[in-house]
């Protein structure tokens, strides 16, 4: 593959990149600083690249080795979001999207969870990927996937539950 | 209500994840049919799922940020990527220098990177199937209205149909610090050509210019109020033919 052609193909995923950094770092700038981080880094590593491979999932894999380093290094992103993040957040739905407090609520519920568990759920609930190519891409068995899966979608459905209807969440 | 302790299943999350096969798939929906506690933790997967998909689905339609497409293209001037040419580098500096300056005297619509941009536009739009645009052609009207005023400059969307090229549609992008727009064609054959609109904010009539990357050509120049660049697969007198067609019938309102 060359060069030019891994630009091209990498520029297509770029939408893709955002949206799934997003979904794991959840606040936007932070999120696009980590698809700049990853766009350097897939370039000077795009030898390694299997054309064989679906690029999204090594692209993917890239992102979120990236994220869990600096998660390590930092631990900015363990634990919940203070309000003032969370007020930033729903502030930059679009108002008239009908759905507006169920964003943020679905939103804030995936702020609580470990990421372990996070980072499982966005890629299979949100990004439909296959239980391989998420056990490729996090680099643990597929019944690990799996039993994390499994527990991230029961903390969310209690911390749904837990927090009511949007309208609830709207008196503030 | 502990939904997942009733029904603690691997095989459901695999059924809503699409992970069975063909008979493992029939027996779960006949679990399914039978068993009500199944059914309700199969909606709350579902609905996390839908959830999920109207809070972060929206990104994939967002602009993407200039500066992540200039990186993607290796022209980001950051310095941390590997050149091998020292033409490479100096033409890097250039660009870097280019868009420095361009946003600070031309509002970063000068003509000097109008042609990387609507390069890098094409190159991200013009892969999509499904999202290729976002006002389609049979809206051509709101399309025209809609784009000329966030672009601030009235303008005329090209007729290219007597060329080969009917209109697919068209799009709001974020240029550096104002909105530009990118109207996209699609000929039989199925390759594209894109039209990036963005306001001449230097004022200055610029002659056109051209500039290749791979098996694409770029067109552009500035005048009036307008600042526009085509680019295509094409060959340059193919392109030249175009750009002076289009020229033609932008400019009329400009």
């Amino acid at each position: 593959m060359t060069t030019a052609a891994f630009r091209k193909d990498l520029i297509a995923e770029l939408p893709y990149l955002r949206r799934f950094a997003r979904s794991l770092a959840g606040d936007a700038s932070l999120a696009d600083d980590l698809v700049q981080d990853c766009v350097e880094r897939a370039l000077l590593k795009s030898h390694l690249y299997d054309p064989a491979r679906p690029l999204r999932a090594w692209l993917y894999a890239v992102l979120r080795n990236i994220f869990v380093s600096n998660w390590r290094r930092t631990s900015k992103f363990a634990g919940a979001k203070n309000v003032d993040d969370l007020v930033g957040l729903e502030g930059s739905v679009p108002p008239d999207q009908e759905s507006n407090f169920s964003v943020a609520l679905i939103t804030d519920a995936l702020d609580t969870l470990p990421a372990p568990q996070r980072e499982v759920l966005v890629l299979i609930s949100l990004e439909e990927l296959s239980y391989k190519d998420a056990s490729e891409i996090i680099g643990v068995p597929i019944g690990t996937i799996m039993s994390r899966l499994s527990r991230a979608r029961a903390h969310l459905q209690n911390i749904l539950e837990e927090r009511g209807t949007p309208v609830l969440r709207r008196v503030k | 209500m502990k939904m997942f302790e009733v029904v603690e299943n691997w095989a459901l999350h695999a059924f809503a994840d699409g992970e069975l096969d063909a008979d493992e798939h029939k027996a779960m929906e006949r679990l399914l049919s039978e068993n009500e506690d199944a059914r309700k933790a199969l909606a709350a997967i579902n609905y996390q799922k839908s959830e999920l998909r109207k809070a972060y689905g929206p990104v994939v339609e967002e602009p993407v940020p200039m500066v992540l497409l200039l990186t993607a293209q290796g022209r980001s001037g950051s310095g941390r990527l590997p050149y091998a040419a020292v033409a490479a580098s100096v033409a890097l500096l250039l660009v870097g220098g280019a868009l420095g300056w361009g946003v600070s005297q031309y509002d970063g619509a000068g003509p000097i990177n109008i042609a990387r941009r609507a390069l890098v536009a094409h190159e991200v739009y013009t892969g999509e199937q499904r999202h290729a645009v976002e006002v389609a052609a049979n809206e051509r009207d709101h399309l025209q209205a809609w784009l000329s005023k966030r672009v601030g400059a009235a303008f005329t969307v090209p007729n290219l149909e007597a060329a080969g090229y009917p209109l697919l549609g068209g799009r709001l992008l974020a240029a550096e610090n104002s909105p530009a727009g990118q109207l996209m064609y699609e000929k039989a054959d199925k390759k594209r050509l894109t039209i990036f609109v963005s306001a001449n904010v230097s004022g200055k009539d610029e002659p056109v210019k051209w500039s290749w990357s791979d098996k694409l050509v770029t067109c552009y120049w500035s005048e009036g109020k307008l600042a526009l660049a085509v680019t295509g697969e094409m060959s340059k007198d193919e392109m030249t033919a175009l750009a002076k067609n289009i020229y033609e019938q932008m400019e009329m309102k400009g």
